[in-house]
């Protein structure tokens, strides 16, 4: 019994002792578990500004870009803290900090998918059209008009996010397969069921619950989820042909597997791809990073190649993915955050090392033929020299994606129900599983 | 220790005559209101007031700013294939748990409390072990067990006795039994303690006059040791049924907020994919109320039909 | 001479299930232990097998985790520590007075409390997120160690539990207590409440159990990496650029040991429970 007492009391001391230290104790010692970067720290009077991210690679970009702004801005120094955080939870907890009114950064990065939950009511963000007007003639617009609403501009986009063929050169050549010839998706399922029966791998990998499969290659073919005026196209010929296509790739061609883990941002599918299982993979070109990071083994046998056509003389890419970054209207210093933001996403250096250390195509266009764009960095040296020819051949030819405030919605439709019940379920035609998501999003959308 | 419990009156000191607040403070009346109101309060700030928040946010469509009523617009837009598909995963969750999370444990309790069981202490951590780890653990181990390729644990074990790999996360009886088997394999261990708690406050006089009216050890068990249990059955059954109907971990850990065919949807998940991840936090609120109105319907039948609110139970 | 031949087959039968069961209650531990000594790359090409090369165990995995750079790790661990602490305190003593008031005492409003606290037993806590989310920031407790704790603080299982403990208790003692003279709250903290002592063990397990390794709302609640606790520090671990297998299972293994403590510790009580003859009955 006294022994019980004994131990609710050093319990409770140690909890008010350190309640009281509560959220003072900060001088944390930043190890490799610490997620957070600190950049700027000796300035004494700098600003401080806050920003979260769900990748840890784009701290490095704004790392670099706090270090050139103080160089470049002694009057006006900042501390920048970098917080990493899982998709999810920061999603979620930005959207509770902006709906609450307190909590939020100064700056944030927010996915495509998730960015029209925040163009709803009245909007949280700063628009950032005082930076983004002088540069707009060198920009990709298609990438800045995704995270715009009514004319004004809140997201800074990260790329352009051209889809790429990767190609496994030592299973191609196993297979005989010279990859330069084949333009069109026909030549496409001809060199996949030579592959199938020539090796071991399989031709490709086709996502069966994310959309990094089928949203690509509908709006290679000029179709989308939403028309113009965001009325529900899902289901029309040429997306119903699109998912048909897919569904021949694996269960009549048989060139196709469904990702190992269901997409292709799978440990699963990290360490089959790594181990020779697939001949090639059609993924955005930010996908290097993945390659880099978690695939060592085919360092040097990667190579990037536009998209096969539908018909001649049609698109050979797609703009797919994105994140933009936001400066929300609860920075302290508004105008210097935007200004910082500007300096790191929006000017040809920080374009430069959008490529350079990301390995994002830069959404500024004007920066694409410059020698900086030519210089060594890692992804050349995986994928070799000439990835960069291919992606100024194609970089025209990307149709806009149509972002409404459905997006998140559809997403999840076609996550858990289209691809799913089409592919590996079998359940149901492309044609009903296509309209059965249309007329939910029809009936049960966001914004009513 | 133990002989003071028996001897009380020695230990207690004499009654000190107040003056009359103290003693009306002391009365039998007023006592148990003294013990209830520090929770009464922390409910009241830390329950009430969001639990009304929310059900007047279930009539409203939230957005920044542009907060306005919209009448029954969520309640209406609840009647969908998604939401019936959560309901159903639920419930079929909810009675499987049940089932397991009842009847197991209770019968490893007496087996453990039994003096025939050797190593019993040895036994009751094993089984209790896997209650120490976070869902977030046991979540990455299952999901390892239970991967879809042939070298997974689970698929090498059906290898053996001859059967195909199974996808386990990607078809609804699979996903299913997944969400099962976490759940059970985590609890069963805190639910063995409870039960065990209560048997070991059951007299050995009762054991023995039923040995000596010649009873055999199921009648026993069925006349003795269930009828002394029976309040804590009343308790882990209302427990697991509540928090089966809260599910929302079990699937979040094998597919995250989207799963294949929503085979592992549950109605929390559909509370945090509309609220939260789609930005729909008056439609969620609205699926709140209507999961909690569920469970108090469900379990107000349960307790009435185990008779948990006759006096003196 | 039959019966304890017959005893002893059936004792044999019942280890033998038990063991069996027992072992499928540990293999996944013992997956995670092994894991915990295996590199990540290895886990990531093989994933979790039955079949590996004992050559390839090695302590990497711990010589990271107490080293400089796993500090940041510790201090998750201290989070959680003090978090559980402050918790199982706070809540067992004010649910224990309730259950005990509602099992014990005849008093006007007790059916309505104890409605009361299936009621909260019953609302999804994460409808009440939004509104409390804003309570903890504009009481500017966000990213503290008491905004993690206080919607645990009101504990209806725990009442719950204590009200049906309580159900079993001798009235008479109290009422023996009273004519010796002892006040209401003399005899709740110097008669009844150490009959009570196994269920306080049981719920202090049960309410370290929840606090340890609860996720969803300090998940909500803390922002930086220094508040973190372990379930939200390990997560954080989990993303799909660069999930970090090894760590996770080594700091998985370890988080284990102070609820195996707490676990161990109080198991004697629930032995201890079962010597008070005298109580029962």
């Amino acid at each position: 019994m006294k022994r019980f007492y004994l131990l609710l009391f050093s319990s409770a001391a140690a909890f008010t002792l350190s309640a009281c230290g509560g959220s003072e104790e900060t001088e944390g010692d930043g190890g490799d578990l610490e997620e957070e970067v600190v950049v700027g720290e000796e300035e004494d009077d700098a600003t401080d500004l806050t920003f979260w991210t769900f990748e840890g690679l784009h701290t490095a970009l704004f790392e670099e870009a706090a270090e050139s702004w103080n160089e470049e801005n002694p009057d006006d120094p900042i501390t920048l803290t970098a917080e990493v955080y899982p998709f999810d939870q920061m999603h979620n907890n930005l959207l509770l900090s902006l709906q609450s009114g307190s909590g939020a950064p100064d700056l944030a990065d927010i996915e495509i998918s998730q960015f029209a939950n925040y163009l709803e009511g009245d909007i949280q963000l700063e628009d950032m059209n005082d930076q983004v007007e002088p540069v707009i003639d060198d920009m990709v617009e298609e990438r800045l008009d995704i995270y715009a609403e009514d004319g004004n501009y809140y997201g800074i986009p990260s790329h352009v996010g051209l889809t790429v063929m990767f190609y496994n050169e030592e299973i191609m050549d196993e297979a005989g397969v010279d990859i330069d010839s084949i333009e069109t998706w026909d030549d496409y399922i001809e060199a996949g069921e030579q592959v199938v029966s020539e090796t071991d791998a399989t031709m490709t990998t086709v996502e069966g619950d994310e959309h990094f499969t089928f949203w690509p290659l509908i709006s290679q073919r000029g179709s989308d989820y939403f028309d113009e005026d965001g009325n529900v196209i899902l289901d029309n010929d040429v997306n119903v042909e699109t998912l048909q296509f897919i569904y021949d790739l694996v269960h009549e061609h048989e060139i196709a597997e469904i990702t190992p883990g269901g997409n292709h941002h799978s440990e699963d599918y990290y360490g089959f791809m790594n181990d020779g299982g697939a001949a090639s993979l059609m993924m955005p070109i930010w996908y290097m990073g993945p390659f880099v990071d978690h695939m060592e083994d085919l360092a040097g046998k990667m190579e990037i190649r536009p998209l096969p056509v539908w018909e001649e003389g049609g698109n050979r890419t797609a703009g797919m993915g994105g994140t933009g970054t936001v400066v929300t209207n609860q920075s302290e210093d508004p105008e210097l955050a935007k200004e910082f933001l500007a300096h790191a996403k929006l000017s040809q250096e920080g374009n430069i090392n959008l490529w350079r250390i990301m390995g994002f195509d830069p959404p500024r266009h004007d920066v694409w033929e410059m020698d900086e764009m030519r210089e060594e960095n890692e992804y050349y040296d995986y994928f070799h020299d000439d990835l960069f020819d291919y992606l100024l051949e194609i970089q025209d030819e990307v149709e806009d994606i149509n972002i409404t405030p459905d997006i998140p919605d559809m997403q999840n439709e076609i996550h858990t129900n289209v691809m799913h019940n089409v592919l590996r379920g079998e359940t149901h035609t492309p044609e009903e599983a296509l309209e059965e998501a249309a007329e939910t999003i029809r009936q049960g959308g966001a914004a009513q | 220790m133990n002989s003071s419990l028996s001897t009380p009156s020695q230990q207690i000191p004499p009654e000190k005559k107040g003056n009359k607040f103290t003693s009306f403070f002391n009365s039998k009346k007023v006592a148990p209101y003294v013990f209830v109101v520090p929770f009464i309060l922390s409910f009241l700030i830390l329950y009430l007031y969001p639990f009304v928040y929310a059900i007047i946010m279930s009539f409203q469509q939230v957005l920044p700013g542009q907060t306005e009523f919209i009448g029954l617009q969520n309640y209406e837009r609840l009647m969908n294939p998604t939401f019936y598909r959560a309901v159903f995963n639920t419930t079929i969750y909810v009675i499987c748990t049940v089932i397991i999370l009842v009847v197991v444990p209770l019968l490893l309790a007496v087996l453990l409390n039994s003096r025939l069981t050797k190593l019993k202490i040895l036994f009751r951590t094993a089984f209790f072990m896997p209650a120490l780890t976070s869902v977030i653990v046991a979540g990455v181990i299952f999901n390892m067990i239970f991967s879809e390729s042939d070298s997974a644990a689970a698929n090498q074990v059906l290898a053996w006795i001859g059967l195909d790999s199974v996808d386990w996360q990607y078809n609804a009886v699979t996903g299913m039994f997944l969400m099962v088997a976490l759940a059970s394999w985590r609890w069963i261990g805190v639910n063995i303690m409870y039960f065990l708690a209560a048997l070991q406050n059951i007299s050995d006089d009762l054991y023995e006059a039923a040995d000596i009216d010649g009873a055999n050890a199921f009648q026993k068990f069925y006349y003795v040791t269930l009828p002394a249990l029976k309040p804590i059955v009343i308790f882990v059954s209302t427990i697991t049924i509540i928090n089966g109907f809260r599910m929302f971990e079990e699937s979040f850990v094998f597919w995250e907020t989207s799963s294949p065919g929503n085979i592992g949807l549950t109605v929390v998940g559909y509370i945090y994919q509309a609220g939260i991840q789609q930005n729909d936090m008056g439609f969620g609120a609205a699926i709140g109320v209507f999961l909690m109105i569920i469970i108090l319907v469900v379990s107000l039948i349960q307790l009435k039909f185990f008779g948990a609110f006759k006096k003196d139970e | 001479m039959d019966t304890t031949k017959k005893e002893k087959i059936l004792s044999i039968i019942i280890l033998i299930c038990m063991g069996i069961m027992a072992f499928i209650a540990l293999f996944p531990i013992l997956s995670l232990l092994l894991a915990s000594f295996r590199s990540s790359s290895v886990l990531m090409s093989e994933g979790m097998t039955l079949i590996f090369d004992p050559a390839e165990l090695n302590l990497n995995n711990y010589e990271f985790i107490f080293s400089e750079e796993g500090m940041g790790y510790w201090r998750w661990y201290l989070n959680s520590l003090i978090i559980s602490a402050g918790v199982i305190v706070f809540s067992l003593f004010f649910s224990s007075m309730v259950g005990y008031a509602l099992a014990l005492y005849e008093f006007k409003g007790r059916n309505i409390i104890f409605l009361l606290v299936l009621v909260i037993l019953m609302i999804p806590f994460e409808i009440l997120m939004l509104p409390l989310y804003q309570m903890m920031v504009s009481g500017q407790i966000i990213d503290t160690y008491l905004s993690v704790m206080l919607p645990l603080l009101v504990a209806p299982v725990v009442v719950f539990f204590f009200r049906q403990y309580c159900l079993g208790l001798p009235k008479e003692l109290m009422d023996s207590a009273r004519i010796d003279g002892c006040s209401e709250y003399g005899i709740f903290f110097k008669v009844m409440a150490p009959l009570m002592l196994p269920s306080f063990a049981a719920m202090a397990i049960f309410q370290g159990l929840i606090s340890w390794n609860n996720f969803l709302w300090p998940l909500v609640v803390l922002r930086s990496n220094d508040m973190f606790t372990l379930p939200v520090g390990l997560a954080t671990l989990l993303t799909p650029y660069g999930s970090n297998y090894d760590l996770l299972f080594t700091g998985s293994v370890l988080a284990i040991l102070p609820i195996i403590i707490l676990f161990i510790f109080f198991q004697r009580y629930f032995i201890s429970g079962l010597t008070m003859g005298g109580v029962k009955g």
